[in-house]
């Protein structure tokens, strides 16, 4: 009774708070969300129809995206907090019952249950005993993802209070995400057609199995919801624990100008801030793994680019550094005289090129080329990165919690996570594209793309940083602002998005969130295959085409999704008011 | 004489809120100015405008004749400012977050040390040489943030709720510190919702009620014969809502 009044109150909280939160901006990100979630779920449905195998597959996968999703971003949903209740004194297992059931209002839930209906729909497909089956098996998948992902985000949580937690998390992070992004080598090397059986046996399968007949995995679904349960209480009672003061001496402050005293305290942060640790490592432990994937192939050739992708990689983790930061920025307010930014593109450069430039002679030593591409890229990459990472803070700017009010969850930097994931997505892209001309350039006249790598980074370093540092002296007090509340200023917004049409507001949202995909992997990714002579490569349609016209139809994709960026810019383009 | 600080028709709605309805404020030279004002008053978003760190929707402020939003740099450059709750470099140790404000504020290295030096020293922050701003307890943070506004010293000090969550004993080094401050010439403006404390250090006082200045001017003025609570109380406190008690606690 007292567990069922629990649950009661903590789901109704949750949807009183969800209703407050999902206005503005964020009721839009969050309705392109469900749109999103919608189709995938439509998709996996559709699979239960047709291929029962394919449909395991598709819920492993749903597996992992509740289990990296708040890993990688943003922390995962924590609208209730566990430390709101701390002076309740709630039983552990009743507080996380509480909290688990809470965890099932949301939009994320809602969807995977949609995609969940293909349990019943493969059950009567079969048989009356089947689909009844089904309709359990249905709710306990979903209890696993969701304590999954909990539990992931409980487990890495803990990591994240002691270096090693940090190093050894992101690691792990990192190399599970770049297997998954090489995935097709694995199925090579296993010489597998099809989906491998194993992934029915994965606890995400489970449901599907019971449906199938096989009635033992009901209970053995029910019996890990209840050992998650458990496992994910103890966590629970761990996370409110106050941290250790770290008693070390601190090495001293040599800088003595204001760029020097920024970069000084830029660098502290990144060495001290466990989150931008496991960040770091993450980036380079993804880089490492997406490059020496295919060697399980006898491939080689990736290898010179893990130094390219680990800065790109890592501008994509620091992209919200000034809503990182939180409200700290009033200092930077408050001294118009000393350039942020240029002492941040500076700290940034000192923390991650030298990485990027071992990896890039390391690995290109191993293979012995193409150096002038590799070098190209990387010096392109790196100054690209340096530009873009503060100017896509300060114009996409996320508000981030303060570090001194962050809960428990140390992953949790802000409250709005499908914002920071986008803000991601988008630095990875336009730092792809701050690598293209050098890159082309190197690939059609060698040595000549390093020179014009060099220049490319070198102006768009200057010039990015350039139109950073001016917004933040324009806009710093409603930066501010925003990092304060949370809310932006309608007045002062440059954004015309809050006055689009609906029909506008989709096409802005199609443009932005899928121009990417004809710019970057069916562009600029089909256009490096066909000129390394890579054909009939997996999904990369320029590879199938006859030879005359494979550059053409890469290049018209890479002209697509230019158009999709620009018509999306166009629309959101600030009008003088009529 | 220049005024301190000269606020001037301020002005900020929160959507059709509005928070602070043309404010107008003079802190003249070497006056220990008190902001007092019930919460949701108006004091923060006042302060906050008359130093640069909100944007007005209508009305200006300056500091020794400096408009702040003209002429940022100059006018940034004569006031410390103390504000409530917003983070700080937070990775930093005490003395690394001295070090890199001095030095962002253009003081000379040397001197920049001498002055970390002394400033942790009297604010009894020299023992957390190693502990990090995050690991601040909230009255350490309030120490921390008063030694960034006086470190390049300004001639005038904003400084909002400077002594919530301070302990006894650091609020009287603290006064102490405030008053020789305006003993030598300078000017301090203080909100606070304590009004034992404005009477004990201020000579001005201004109430803040729902945006709006309700008296303002010397202290003995504003409170007359009585005490500055009953004058607050009287100004702010609506007459219907006397003494109430909660039934179900006082039997």
């Amino acid at each position: 009774m007292a567990v069922a009044l629990t649950t009661l109150t903590m789901a109704r909280m949750k949807v009183a708070i969800l209703r407050h939160a999902f206005r503005g901006t964020r009721a839009q990100t969050a309705s392109t969300g469900a749109t999103l979630g919608s189709l995938l779920a439509a998709g996996t449905i559709y699979l239960a129809f047709t291929d029962p195998d394919l449909l395991a597959a598709a819920y492993a996968i749903w597996l992992l995206g509740w289990i990296l999703g708040p890993v990688f971003m943003g922390g995962g949903d924590e609208t209730l907090r566990p430390e709101y209740f701390t002076m309740l004194g709630l039983p552990p297992r009743r507080l996380a019952t509480g909290l688990l059931v809470a965890a099932f209002v949301g939009v994320a839930p809602l969807v995977s249950l949609v995609a969940l209906a293909g349990l019943p729909v493969a059950g009567a497909l079969i048989g009356l005993p089947n689909a009844l089956v089904a309709v359990p098996a249905t709710v306990l998948q979903l209890a696993v993802f969701v304590l999954l992902s909990k539990l992931a985000v409980a487990v890495v949580g803990q990591a994240l209070r002691t270096r090693s937690g940090a190093i050894a998390s992101g690691m792990l992070n990192g190399a599970i995400l770049a297997a998954l992004g090489q995935i097709w080598i694995f199925f090579v090397a296993f010489g597998e057609t099809g989906v491998p059986s194993v992934v029915r046996y994965l606890p995400s399968g489970w449901g599907l199995l019971a449906v199938q007949g096989e009635w033992w995995a009901l209970g053995a679904l029910a019996l890990l919801t209840l050992l998650l349960l458990g496992a994910w209480a103890v966590l629970l009672g761990r996370r409110a624990g106050a941290r250790q003061p770290s008693g070390r001496s601190r090495r001293p402050m040599t800088a003595a100008t204001a760029n020097g005293a920024i970069i000084a305290k830029e660098l502290r942060t990144w060495s001290r801030d466990l989150v931008r640790t496991h960040q770091l490592t993450f980036a380079l432990s993804y880089a490492v793994c997406f490059a020496a994937v295919p060697l399980i192939v006898g491939w080689n050739g990736m290898l010179p680019y893990a130094g390219p992708i680990f800065v790109v990689m890592a501008a994509a983790m620091a992209a919200n550094q000034y809503g990182a930061d939180g409200t700290a920025l009033w200092l930077t307010v408050m001294t118009p005289g000393a350039s942020d930014v240029r002492g941040r593109q500076l700290a940034w450069l000192a923390a991650q090129a030298p990485v990027g430039v071992v990896l890039t002679v390391a690995f290109t030593s191993i293979t012995g080329g193409p150096w002038p591409l590799v070098l190209a890229l990387l010096a392109a990459l790196l100054g690209g990165a340096a530009g873009l990472v503060p100017l896509i803070s300060v114009y996409g700017l996320v508000p981030g919690t303060d570090p001194h009010r962050r809960a428990g969850n140390p992953l949790r930097t802000s409250e709005d996570d499908s914002g920071l994931t986008g803000l991601a997505y988008l630095t990875l892209a336009l730092v792809l594209v701050t690598g293209l001309p050098a890159a082309l350039v190197a690939l059609r006249y060698g040595w000549a793309g390093v020179a014009v790598g060099v220049l490319t980074g070198a102006l768009c370093a200057w010039g990015f940083g350039l139109l950073a540092e001016r917004r933040l002296r324009a806009q710093g007090p409603e930066l501010l602002d925003l990092m304060r509340t949370g809310r932006r200023q309608r007045a002062s917004v440059a954004s015309r998005f809050d006055q689009l049409s609906t029909t506008q507001r989709a096409l802005v949202w199609w443009c932005f969130g899928f121009g990417a995909i004809p710019l970057v992997p069916q562009g600029i990714l089909a256009a490096f295959f066909v000129s390394s002579d890579m054909l009939r490569h997996s999904w990369f349609l320029a590879t199938y085409m006859p030879s005359g016209l494979r550059y053409p139809v890469a290049a018209g994709f890479v002209l697509l999704g230019l158009a999709m960026y620009g018509l999306g810019l166009w629309i959101i383009k600030p009008r003088p008011a009529t | 004489m220049t005024p301190a600080l000269d606020i001037s028709g301020l002005t900020k709605r929160f959507g059709d809120k509005v928070a602070v309805d043309a404010i107008d404020l003079t802190v003249p030279q070497g006056s220990f100015f008190g902001l007092v004002g019930q919460n949701g008053a108006g004091k923060t978003t006042t302060l906050s405008m008359a130093v640069g760190l909100l944007r007005p929707d209508a009305g200006g402020a300056r500091i020794f004749g400096e408009d702040v939003w003209s002429a940022p740099e100059q006018a940034k450059a004569l006031v410390g400012v103390l504000p409530d709750g917003m983070a700080m470099p937070e990775r930093l140790t005490g003395r690394e977050v001295l070090t890199y404000l001095g030095l962002l504020r253009g003081l000379p290295k040397d001197e920049v040390a001498r002055r970390a030096d002394e400033l942790l020293t009297v604010l009894e922050l020299d023992g957390a040489e190693t502990t990090l701003v995050i690991e601040y307890s909230t009255g350490m943070r309030k120490k921390i943030g008063l030694a960034t506004a006086l470190l390049h010293a300004p001639r005038l000090l904003v400084l909002d709720e400077p002594f919530e969550a301070v302990d006894p004993v650091s609020a009287a080094t603290i006064k102490r510190i405030l008053r020789g401050f305006v003993a030598g010439g300078g000017s301090i403006v203080l909100s606070s919702h304590v009004m034992a404390l404005v009477e004990q250090l201020c000579d001005r006082v201004a109430v803040i009620d729902k945006g709006t200045v309700a008296a303002s001017g010397p202290l003995d003025e504003v409170r007359g014969g009585r005490s500055l609570e009953d004058t607050f109380v009287a100004l702010v406190g609506n007459d219907d809502n006397g003494v109430k008690e909660l039934s179900w606690l006082s039997r």
